[in-house]
Order: C-alpha cells, then sequence, then structure tokens
C-alpha cells in the first residue's frame, strides 16, 4: 500500500532525530528505521510478520550524513513499497553509506555551517549585534538545513534506485566549492576582526601580525601539531596572564 | 545557590536557584540539538555562549567568548564517529560564566574561553559514554517490534538531554565563581599584551587548521592572507 502524505509528513519529521539514538555498534540505524516507520506501516498494513522483518533490515549497521539520510529513508521505503528482494534492498542500503556520507559532510560539516557561522562573527565584529549576529546565522543556516533535508526527502522517493544519479544533479552541485573559497577567506578576516574585538589586543603591531600569520601557516601545513599547540596555548593563556600580572 | 550576603567578591555573584535551573534546562535543550534532535545550531558557540551571556546580562561578551570558541573548534567537524569537543553545554557555561563576573576584560574572557574549552571535551566524554548506552539500547534489538524501537529511540534521545543538563549543573556555578574570582585579581602592565597574543595565536592556529580540514586547496592559503589584510584595511580604514 502506498503511503499517505500524512505518512510522508510524519517520517519526515522524524527524520530531524535521525541521529537520536546514534550508537558504535549500528550506528545511525536505530534512527533511520525508526523514521521509516511510519512508511513501512502504511506498506506492510496488515501483515505485521513482514513489517517486523523489514524493520530488523534496517536496524542493520548503517551511517550517512544525518540531512541526508531523509534521502535513505525514502529511497529504501520505495524500494520495499515496490516488492524489490530483501537481498538487492539491502545491497542497495549499503551502497548509499559512502555517497550520502561524503556529500552531506562536504557540504554542510565542511563548507555551510563553517560560512554561515564565520559570516555571523564578522557581522558581529562588524556592527556590534550579538543578537543580529545569532539570528542571523540561525536564520541563514537553517534555510540551507531545512532545505536539503526536504530536498533529500522528497527526491529519494522520486529516485529509488537513481539516488546516485538524484545526487550528481543536485541543484546545490558546485556550491562546495565556492564555500571552500568563501570559507578559507572568512577564517582569515574572522581572526583579525575577534583579535580586534579582543580586550588588550595591539592587534596593529608588527610582531603580533608576523606570530599570526606563522601561526596560521603551521595550523595549515601541519593541522595535527597545530590543533595540539591551539589547545595549550589556550590553557596557558590565563595562567600567564595571572603569573606575570600578579 | 543565592551567594548574596557570602563572602568577598562572590558576594556579587547573583545566581538564583531559579537562574541555574534555566541554565540547566537550556543546557539538555543545546546537548539535544548537537545530533539527537533537531540539530539547527542551537547547540553552536556562537549561539550558545551568546544565550548563556543574555542570561547573565550580558549577551556581547557572551558573544564574544562564542566566535573564540567557534574559531578554535573549526578544525573539529563530525564526520562519521570523529570525537569532537562538545559546544552547546560549554559554550553556554563559558557565556554565562563571562557575563556573571560583570567584567569583559582579558582575564575573565580568558578562562571563560578556557573554561569552555575544556568543559567541551568533558561533554565529548560524556558523549561517548553515551553512544555506548545506546549501543545496548536499539543494537540489541535483533527481531525488532516497531513499538519497541520507537521507545528506546525516544529513551536514547531523553538520556541524552538529561546528560547535557546535568554537564551544565555540575559546571555553571563553579565556572562562574571562578571567572569572578580572576576578575578580582591584579591582571595589568606587560601581562595583558603578552596574554592576548598567547590566545590569538591560539586562534590563528585553529584558523590554519579549520581552512585545511575544510577542504584546503593550492590558493587556500592566500585566500585566508588576503581576508586577514582585508579585515585588517577595514579596522584601519573604519579607525
Amino acid at each position: 500500500m502506498e503511503p499517505t502524505r500524512s505518512d510522508r509528513v510524519s517520517s519526515f519529521l522524524r527524520c530531524f532525530a535521525v541521529q537520536g539514538s546514534w550508537n558504535y555498534r549500528t550506528l545511525v540505524a536505530g534512527g533511520l528505521a525508526n523514521a521509516m516507520l511510519p512508511l513501512l506501516r502504511r506498506i506492510y498494513a496488515g501483515d505485521p510478520v513482514r513489517l517486523e522483518a523489514a524493520v530488523s533490515r534496517h536496524l542493520e549497521p548503517f551511517n550517512a550524513h544525518p540531512y541526508l539520510c531523509a534521502m535513505a529513508v525514502t529511497a529504501l521505503a520505495r524500494l520495499e513499497a515496490t516488492e524489490v528482494s530483501p537481498e538487492k534492498i539491502t545491497r542497495f542500503r549499503t551502497a548509499l553509506r559512502a555517497p550520502l556520507g561524503a556529500v552531506g559532510d562536504e557540504l554542510v560539516w565542511a563548507g555551510w555551517r563553517p560560512f554561515c557561522a564565520l559570516l555571523a562573527i564578522v557581522l558581529f565584529a562588524l556592527e556590534g549585534s550579538p543578537w543580529v549576529a545569532t539570528l542571523f546565522f540561525l536564520l541563514l543556516y537553517n534555510v540551507g538545513h531545512v532545505y536539503l533535508r526536504g530536498w533529500a526527502f522528497w527526491r529519494g522517493w522520486s529516485a529509488g534506485f537513481d539516488v546516485g544519479r538524484a545526487l550528481q544533479e543536485a541543484p546545490w552541485n558546485g556550491a562546495t566549492r565556492w564555500l571552500t573559497v568563501l570559507n578559507a577567506f572568512l577564517v582569515g578576516a574572522a581572526v583579525v576582526l575577534v583579535a580586534w574585538r579582543t580586550p588588550g589586543t595591539a592587534l596593529l603591531r608588527w610582531e603580533v601580525v608576523l606570530a599570526l600569520v606563522a601561526a596560521a601557516a603551521v595550523g595549515y601545513v601541519r593541522p595535527g601539531l597545530g590543533e595540539r599547540v591551539a589547545a595549550t596555548l589556550l590553557i596557558a593563556a590565563p595562567v600567564l596572564l595571572l603569573l606575570l600580572g600578579g | 545557590m543565592v551567594s548574596r550576603g557570602c563572602c568577598g567578591p562572590l558576594s556579587e555573584l547573583d545566581v538564583s536557584v531559579g537562574l541555574w535551573a534555566v541554565l540547566v534546562v537550556v543546557g539538555a535543550a543545546l546537548g539535544l540539538d548537537a545530533a539527537s534532535w533537531p540539530q539547527v545550531m542551537i547547540s553552536r558557540p556562537i549561539v550558545a555562549a551568546t544565550i548563556g551571556g543574555a542570561l547573565l546580562g550580558d549577551a556581547s561578551s557572551g558573544f564574544l567568548v562564542g566566535a573564540i570558541l567557534e574559531l578554535l573548534g573549526l578544525g573539529h567537524t563530525p564526520y562519521g564517529a570523529a570525537v569532537y569537543p562538545e559546544t552547546g553545554p560549554a559554550s553556554l557555561v563559558a557565556g554565562a560564566g563571562l557575563a556573571a563576573s560583570g567584567d569583559s576584560g582579558l582575564g575573565p574572557l580568558l578562562l571563560a574561553v578556557a573554561c569552555g574549552w575544556i568543559i567541551g571535551w568533558v561533554g565529548a566524554a560524556t558523549v561517548r559514554l553515551q553512544r555506548r548506552i545506546n549501543g545496548y539500547l536499539v543494537a540489541s534489538l535483533a527481531a525488532a517490534a516497531p513499538y519497541r524501537l520507537e521507545r528506546r529511540h525516544r529513551m536514547a534521545m531523553t538520556i541524552d538531554a538529561l546528560r547535557a543538563g546535568a554537564l551544565t549543573a555540575a559546571f555553571a556555578v563553579p565556572v562562574m565563581i571562578l571567572v569572578k574570582l580572576v576578575s578580582r585579581l591584579p591582571t595589568g602592565g606587560a601581562a595583558l599584551p603578552v596574554a592576548s597574543a598567547v590566545l590569538l595565536v591560539a586562534v590563528a592556529l585553529a584558523g590554519g587548521v579549520g581552512v585545511r580540514v575544510m577542504g584546503g586547496r593550492r590558493t587556500a592559503p592566500l585566500l585566508f592572507g588576503a581576508g586577514g589584510a582585508a579585515a585588517a584595511l577595514l579596522i584601519l580604514l573604519t579607525g
């Protein structure tokens, strides 16, 4: 039986909690199965044995970017509805993991989220209002967030097995490259502007500027070392202030 | 929890049980947002620290703490099962701590940021523990009755909220007291530029890491430099 509009809305809303039971054994599978339930209940209405078999199938380990998981939810439900064999569904499910993870991680975690946050930091430094910057961030980020979840959910149902092609033809393709470029520029601007806003900073002294450039270069070339040194300096800074100032 | 009437600088720390409870509830919501539900990013440092600051009367100081924590966390992306500092409750507590001190000088700021970073990693450890518990809750459902799956999924989310609330409850008041105490210590002279430079070097290091992790291309260092130069020019022009 075909899922109704209310089943789809219910499933879509559950996609927002897809990582609610994330664990190291089955990863996001619990959330995936939970989000599929409204659709599976309709598809297997009156057949509890097949419904439980389908739920068990989708509780097998699975992982993907949480926003693009919505695409797996509907694409897999579509295959369940069209009575594709369980073996094919399982193979397709395994094949979905890598692209839905890689595309989402690059687009959202490395692109969209830092872009919105960096823009908000620049806005705060220039404009001065924390609320304008915070609301700007939340609004901008969530326009992209909800659009991506919605696109993934509705496109997944129409794509079925063709998820790969749907991802290739996605309207946001190409955005990742531009976000990478813009983010590199914005990080530089945000570091300087935050330095300007930090009390007690002699930002325009040449030795401070030189130290910032050298530090950024070390962080870029040796990210592992950069992270450790940054954490150490962060803890050292207040201690230094107390020791030297006391 | 009302410390009014206590001793020394702590007598000025005006935190009622009601405000502490509000912080705990907000901390729980922020912790839940990071991964479980609904991921609208109220858990990001710039939002969480601003809320913390606003609850204690200084949203601007909260945002500055959040901005520094945001830049420091640029290199920590939640790819797959990666371990990264938990930002929501930690930034809330850090922002509230600085605002409660009533002093937005460098000393309290440095301490609030350091506390936010450390609590973030404590939070990460609690998230790892929570995910192990989730494994027992959900992964043990082999032949799953749908209603059991739904119930355990909700249970996992409830545990996540309780975990984040407990983290906030444990650290909120100690951080406020610590930052307040530091705001009363003498921190002048040559120490100020040295300590601020150390903080900024840490931020610049994290910025470099962030550019690399976000997909650094050959032009990324140039773009990073151009962004910094453009901001510096803007500061010079606008005074």
